[in-house]
């Protein structure tokens, strides 16, 4: 049922563009249009993830040296993504570079064109920084968020060690705590002895 | 349809199980919240033991709703709950996992870390 309710949502992708966002109706259109394009593989000019693909964006991030890049295809996962990739920046302004050479490089990629598609940056000048191109996002972090928020255990299917990381807290968190009554332990060695 | 006074319940890990909405963030004056929506709220229960404490004022995203939500395309999504993801200032979730399913929505109004955190995205 929920395909059949999903292949009607995507055939109808100029119906998507809602007027209280104008400047993000592509991007609506965008994910909207994601299936048929896996699918049919029918040019869209108006896609960002077809102005730089994986590997490009792999190389950059080499370049600009963000370090432990990860690469998770995360098709069958989501459905709002078919990749994502997880990159490491050693401080605030190293993570900015990061994300203003992604932008930087869909822009020089389509010099002259009339409509300039540019990525969506969230989370400027913070530890966590989302680069998203529609088809594929970008996560830099930095190192201390990376190990908390552990993206990649998240992604990779590996729910067991996060869940019995959460177990653990949430049975710490449900244990009372009660002080240890010594007056009865102490008194019965007593009364043993006695 | 979130207004001041509204009880939500916490969709993550942050330690908080309830919030109170007492200011919508946007105009002034603003009477309603929907999905997608910054609230400030104050915690009302909250897990011992967590950074989160009881009557902390804190900001929280919305992502379900009991009142429904329409797509151009006709569908209407409808919630058991009203529920909402603690974030701080910056607009980082403080929980490190969602929980229950979340509207696409979010994305295009720039929650793209709370999506991506979130098992199931409808």
């Amino acid at each position: 049922m929920f395909s059949a309710l999903r292949s009607r949502y995507y055939s109808l992708p100029s119906l998507l563009k809602s007027p209280p966002f104008p400047d993000q109706s592509w991007k609506l259109a965008l994910s909207a249009s994601l299936p048929s394009f896996s699918s049919s593989a029918s040019g869209d000019a108006r896609d960002i993830s077809e102005i730089l693909s994986v590997p490009e964006v792999e190389k950059i991030l080499s370049d600009v040296k963000a370090d432990n890049v990860i690469v998770i295809p995360t098709e069958n996962h989501s459905c709002w993504a078919d990749v994502t990739i997880i990159a490491t920046g050693r401080s605030d302004w190293h993570l900015k570079n990061i994300a203003q050479a992604l932008v930087y490089k869909a822009k020089q990629k389509q010099k002259g064109a009339k409509h300039l598609m540019l990525p969506s940056v969230q989370g400027y000048d913070t530890k966590w920084i989302v680069i998203d191109y529609g088809k594929f996002v970008v996560h830099a972090l930095d190192e201390k968020a990376r190990v908390y928020f552990n993206l990649e255990s998240l992604w990779t299917g590996e729910p067991s060690s996060p869940n019995d990381n959460s177990d653990k807290d949430l049975q710490n968190a449900f244990v009372k705590v009660r002080p240890i009554n010594n007056s009865k332990k102490k008194k019965k060695p007593v009364q043993v002895s006695s | 349809m979130i207004q001041p006074q509204t009880y939500l319940n916490v969709a993550d890990n942050s330690g908080a199980r309830k919030l109170m909405c007492i200011r919508i963030i946007g105009a002034s004056n603003r009477r309603y919240a929907h999905i997608g929506d910054v609230i400030v709220a104050v915690i009302k229960e909250a897990i011992p033991n967590t950074p989160l404490e009881r009557s902390e004022v804190i900001r929280a995203v919305i992502v379900r709703t009991c009142k429904e939500l329409k797509r151009k395309n006709g569908t209407i999504i409808r919630y058991d709950d009203n529920a909402a993801v603690v974030i701080d200032q910056e607009g980082n979730p403080k929980g490190t996992r969602v929980f229950g399913a979340i509207p696409r929505e979010l994305r295009q109004l720039n929650f793209t870390k709370i999506v991506s955190l979130a098992p199931e995205v409808l």
